[in-house]
């Protein structure tokens, strides 16, 4: 059911037969998936599906077990990989935000494009402040994260990862921990990153989200991806009893 | 009788402003080198190398373990049996900054591990380098956790430079030692040389309080 990876390798994302245990548990069960660039890939699945470990695998948040895992050509765990230059061109979205506590929204977005891409202070503050205009917070570039509601700080969280013009956008359920009212904003930021053409793999249940800019949506349970395909497949007609019962859940509301 | 003590004790005053310079020169050359030493092996400590680590860990239990008399008389009588020659000023240095740096690598390294993991994955994810994650990421926000009890152990610390004065050093309590035999009126003349040490202590014990409330207050944003 899984898309088969490229067999020239161009895919900016490639799992091939990738498996990850957490002690007895096999949390991610013989991975093969390729996303190509500017690609938008959507991942949904019940909770403990190995979501998350999936997306956190390619910035090697979490390291994998076996098989391949090749990102922008690279591959993980080989030795000939920087993996420190290799996530400067990932960005990741975490569910919590983890905002830089003591710095502010402008120094949050210009810390590691000061820092790791040696861009001078002035001129990275300028695309900062651009950036933050961007995700519609021009007038909280001076603000701590405490001072910004959770939307806010996700928008920050987004900013920060553009400021490093990454090749791939990672979004660890990007609005799970927000009050309803501010998901909105944050998905319309997301959209706006992915009709820039950005490549991006979002673990989220946002179905409206997923209709509206996913190429591809990947169903995930019990660490295996039982079901892929385009978004219209996908919600009119599910191909497994799993995909069916997930649906049915997070559809009702 | 009294006033005769009061008359020998005031001319005593420069020998006491050696021991008071000599207590705050030891303590301050030791606390800063500890620190640095102290910052060092506590970072180590939570560096992710499991030898370093536990290496740094039974170091410092040994010496919070021991009396640190015992661990002056060790570097000062039983280093010269291995031909390394010391004077009373060095040894004393040396004794102090290792004590320093043992409770101050514990006190780093706790704030260091109260830096939640999400903090160090944001950083790692965005691509900066070990050093960069402790220096722009880590330090600042264990250093919310870290200098109230720094600080208060300063105040220890200088406190626990009284015990060089048993291998010779004209320290504050030496001097209080020195005095009283010209001047038979203990109570008297260590009731001075501990107003001496609480001078010198007091600040740092009220700027301890004044972080302990700000640290308290502020939730993230405060500045260093």
């Amino acid at each position: 059911m899984t898309s088969s990876p490229s067999k020239n390798g161009t895919g900016m994302i490639e799992f091939r037969g990738v498996n990850k245990w957490f002690g007895a548990l096999n949390v991610l069960r013989d991975i093969t998936l390729s996303v190509e660039p500017r690609e938008v890939v959507v991942v949904c699945g019940p909770s403990g599906s190995g979501k998350s470990t999936l997306i956190r695998c390619i910035n090697g948040l979490e390291t994998i077990k076996d098989g391949d895992l090749v990102v922008d050509g690279q591959r993980l765990g080989d030795p000939a990989t920087n993996m420190t230059r290799l996530r400067t061109e990932i960005g990741f979205v975490f569910q919590s935000f983890n905002l830089y506590p003591h710095k502010t929204a402008l120094e949050n977005v210009t810390l590691a494009p000061i820092h790791v891409r040696k861009i001078p202070r002035t001129e990275a503050e300028q695309a900062g402040r651009e950036l933050l205009a961007k995700v519609g917070l021009a007038d909280k570039v001076n603000a701590y994260p405490s001072q910004l509601s959770g939307g806010q700080q996700q928008r920050v969280a987004i900013a920060r990862c553009l400021g490093m013009r990454p090749k791939i956008m990672l979004f660890d359920e990007p609005t799970s921990a927000l009050d309803p009212e501010m998901i909105s904003e944050v998905l319309d930021v997301m959209v706006a990153v992915a009709e820039e053409g950005m490549t991006m793999m979002v673990v989220t249940h946002e179905m409206g989200f997923a209709r509206k800019v996913a190429q591809r949506m990947v169903f995930m349970d019990a660490g295996a991806i039982v079901e892929s395909g385009t978004p219209d497949e996908f919600f009119a007609q599910p191909k497994t009893d799993r995909s069916r019962a997930f649906l049915s859940k997070i559809l009702r509301h | 009788m009294i006033w005769q003590q009061l008359q020998s004790l005031a001319g005593s005053y420069p020998l006491a402003l050696r021991g008071l310079g000599m207590t705050v020169v030891l303590s301050l050359i030791s606390l800063v080198l500890g620190t640095l030493l102290g910052f060092g092996l506590g970072i180590l400590r939570t560096g992710g190398n499991r030898l370093i680590s536990v290496a740094i860990g039974a170091w410092v239990d040994l010496i919070r373990g021991t009396p640190f008399l015992v661990q002056i008389f060790l570097i000062f009588f039983i280093l010269p049996e291995f031909c390394i020659e010391l004077d009373a000023f060095t040894a004393g240095i040396i004794a102090l900054t290792n004590l320093a740096a043992c409770f101050i690598c514990e006190i780093v390294a706790a704030g260091i591990r109260s830096v939640p993991t999400g903090q160090v994955e944001a950083a790692l994810a965005s691509g900066l380098s070990r050093w960069q994650r402790m220096r722009q990421v880590v330090l600042p926000q264990a250093m919310r956790i870290v200098l109230p009890p720094l600080v208060g152990q300063y105040v220890l610390l200088i406190k626990d430079s009284s015990v060089v004065s048993a291998i010779g050093l004209t320290d504050l309590t030496r001097v209080g030692w020195l005095v009283v035999q010209r001047v038979p009126n203990g109570l008297l003349v260590f009731f001075l040389v501990g107003v001496g040490y609480f001078i010198v202590c007091y600040p740092l014990i009220m700027l301890a309080r004044r972080l302990e409330r700000r640290m308290g207050a502020a939730h993230g944003e405060v500045q260093l």
